[in-house]
């Protein structure tokens, strides 16, 4: 079977943590080569109060309370960044010159009236629709997704979870009901196809109905289309030095940011250290 | 689809296109819109310089004090210090419709307007972004028909079109107008967010479509914030932005790059290499009317030449690691904290979403488009990483549209050239006020054939 040219995989190289971090004082490096710590060598010379505050003495809901305010601010940060307009600016519509007819938001319809004077943004809509498809299992443009012919049964009492699939709505005129193909793989598995298993790696294309019928699905929701986040065995992220960018390598222990020298450091303690978190 | 039950059902009456056909790539930043400029008789080629780039805001100066609404931000401002922006368009989606229509009405009915048409006597071809909320659909449908009164209307999502646009490889012959290519998976790196769209047809697989959140304002705004380290430039939008397209480049080795441009520590102090490092000196408006970039001179002092002391008086940064770090975050959105993978990655996710045999077309027909790809750099390191995270079975065949900036807008016109295709996609606005919004939306879903 496996006659095929010797074939390589991609290497997934992933750095292994070689020791744990060590406390010292005003900052903590990061990665450290020192011999693990043996407890039987401990005389008491430590610090007691940053021991009790380092990981031993914290609770885990402190933990998770000071991990989930970072969280929280890192997604400030980016909502922040993801901003579209200048911060703290209104700018209302110019006037138009006299002849133009009508105010700027007057709208011609009621529908135009109420689009125009809405001052919803986009949150707004995402909520909206989220709301709404939890309440009713499908969007507002899916509504007669239901065909007429349907309607024309007596509402089915039988719980949806025990109903027997119906055929496919005719409106849609797909020819089947989508169903996952078994030659489905997650991405993780698309790294391990075994070259000697199938030596047909690119597959053929599927048949024409099945393309269809992948047309034919609906649209993801806004939220269901993010990029999904990295696969858990991926690198940690990097982290970079809040002073001049490079890769941070000291972590302040007053507010968790990331410095990569003592000179930026000291920067980052005279002019910009702030106390979000320990 | 559609023209297979087009046989069964009559076309409706009053099915009539009108004389034009203005098409409008509505994008967060700029709005890309022109007329489709012939008919298919005389079968002339959509020229890409009939699509006018109309910067979609309302931009206020605190200096003249004046409000710039759409194409007059381009055309009459000429001081973009301190310049505050209102972009109707949010996360790629049309949600403020009150700036939006002062907009349009600047750019397309306005007496002074470059693309002045009369509504009822055109048809109206617009783009949205993938993945839209319902109800902004409608919204725009009911702006378009009942505020607007269009004679007619398409809108379908940006990445759609370009499968009509021509083919950026080489090898494939460019089809004919109105005819999509087959298989194309598009990747948009818009202002907003970045978007992975898989066509069949010029049809796309929704449920592979991926959105990664990093996009150009993201870019200019970590820019932003990131300068504000050395000089104050937390109000410029405009020249962040200026700086951004001018300098950031696509790392190809980002850890050697980095490398090479640090400062070094106490004790172990680095020569920063010159070749990365640029002084951009900043415009004033009076002197400099744009900024520019030129390569790090260490002897200019900065505060110096701040005062016009010491060589002609010029407002400069330096930029060093900035210059890739920033555009770093569409391959490693990790960087700012984002749970979301980077592009390459994005691109695999919709790709391995697909069924196995699907894998290699679409593999071999990336085609990049948007603003933000024309980093330099950007092709090679996407092409690269994908590279190296495919198994080496599978052909990975990347390419840029010759434009990527207008290549939608150009798809658009060449689908609009052709009048049977687009005749049997638009709503005409008596079909519309007949069947009304949801049946118009269903439609565009291609759920409502003609």
């Amino acid at each position: 079977m496996a006659t095929g040219p010797l074939r390589f995989r991609t290497p997934h190289i992933e750095e292994l943590p070689i020791t744990q971090s060590r406390q010292a004082p005003g900052f903590a490096w990061v990665a450290v080569a020192a011999p693990p710590e043996d407890p039987s060598k401990n005389w008491g010379t430590s610090n007691r109060k940053r021991a009790r505050a380092a990981a031993t003495g914290q609770t885990d809901s402190q933990k998770e309370a000071l991990s989930a305010r970072q969280q929280r601010e890192t997604e400030r940060k980016i909502r922040e960044l993801n901003s579209d307009n200048s911060k703290d600016v209104q700018i209302p519509i110019p006037k138009k010159e006299a002849g133009g007819g009508g105010g700027a938001r007057a709208g011609k319809t009621t529908n135009t009236k109420k689009i125009l004077a809405s001052g919803k943004t986009f949150a707004h809509y995402l909520d909206d629709e989220e709301a709404e498809i939890a309440r009713t299992g499908r969007r507002d443009g899916e509504a007669e997704v239901v065909p007429a012919a349907v309607q024309q049964q007596r509402a089915s009492k039988t719980p949806l979870a025990r109903r027997r699939p119906r055929e496919e709505s005719s409106m849609s005129g797909s020819p089947a009901p989508f169903k996952p193909a078994s030659s489905y793989a997650p991405p993780s598995d698309a790294m391990d196809i075994d070259p000697g298993e199938d030596d047909d790696v690119v597959a053929s294309m599927p048949s024409q109905a099945n393309i269809e019928a992948l047309l034919n699905m609906p649209p993801l929701t806004y939220n269901q289309a993010r990029s999904a986040p990295p696969p858990t065995n991926a690198p940690p992220p990097r982290k970079f030095c809040e002073v001049c960018g490079y890769f941070g390598r000291v972590k302040c222990m007053k507010c968790g940011a990331m410095t990569c020298s003592v000179m930026c450091k000291d920067t980052h303690d005279d002019q910009r250290c702030q106390k979000f978190y320990a | 689809m559609a023209s297979k039950q087009s046989l069964t059902q009559p076309p409706a009456s009053g099915n009539t296109l009108a004389p034009r056909t203005l098409i409008v790539d509505n994008g967060a930043h700029t709005i890309k819109a022109g007329f489709s400029s012939a008919t298919t008789e005389t079968n002339q080629e959509p020229n890409l310089d009939d699509c006018q780039i109309i910067a979609n805001c309302l931009a206020r100066s605190t200096r003249d004090k004046r409000t710039y609404v759409g194409p007059e931000l381009l055309d009459e401002c000429w001081d973009f210090g301190e310049l505050a922006f209102r972009r109707p368009v949010e996360r790629g989606f049309v949600v403020n419709w009150e700036g939006e229509k002062a907009i349009w009405e600047r750019s397309f009915v306005d007496g002074r307007a470059k693309l002045k048409c009369d509504p009822h006597e055109t048809n109206l071809v617009l783009t949205e972004s993938p993945n839209a909320p319902a109800a902004l659909q409608r919204n725009a449908g009911e702006m378009v028909f009942e505020e607007f009164e269009f004679a007619s209307y398409y809108r379908t999502m940006a990445p759609a079109f370009n499968a009509y646009a021509p083919s950026p490889f080489p090898s494939t012959a460019t089809s004919a107008s109105g005819v999509p290519i087959e298989c194309l998976l598009v990747v948009d790196v818009g202002h907003s967010h970045t978007t992975v769209t898989p066509l069949y047809q010029g049809r796309p697989f929704h449920s592979s479509c991926r959105r990664l959140e990093i996009g150009g304002k993201t870019l200019t705004n970590r820019l932003k914030e990131v300068l504000t380290r050395t000089v104050e430039v937390q109000k410029e939008d405009w020249i962040v932005q200026e700086i951004k397209e001018d300098v950031c480049f696509i790392s190809q080795d980002f850890n050697s790059d980095i490398e090479r441009v640090w400062k070094g520590g106490l004790k172990d102090p680095r020569e920063i290499d010159t070749s990365i490092v640029v002084d951009y000196v900043l415009p004033d408006y009076e002197a400099v009317k744009r900024g520019f970039f030129r390569e790090h001179d260490p002897k200019i002092s900065r505060k110096a030449r701040a005062l016009g002391l010491d060589g002609p008086r010029e407002h400069i940064v330096t930029i060093g690691n900035e210059r890739f770090t920033v555009s770093e975050l569409l391959f490693t959105p990790s960087d700012i904290g984002m749970q979301q993978e980077g592009l390459p990655a994005t691109i695999l996710q919709s790709i391995y979403s697909l069924p196995q045999g699907l894998w290699q077309p679409f593999l071999a027909n990336i085609l990049v488009v948007g603003g933000s790809s024309k980093f330099a750099g950007f092709m090679g390191r996407l092409e690269s990483e994908l590279r190296s995270r495919v198994s080496e079975d599978y052909i990975v065949r990347v390419a840029q549209a010759q434009d990527p900036v207008k290549n939608v807008w150009l798809g658009g016109a060449r689908l609009a050239q052709n009048e049977d295709v687009l005749k049997e996609r638009v709503v005409t606005r008596q079909e519309y006020l007949e069947h009304g919004d949801l049946w118009t939306r269903r439609r565009f879903a291609g759920k409502i054939a003609r």
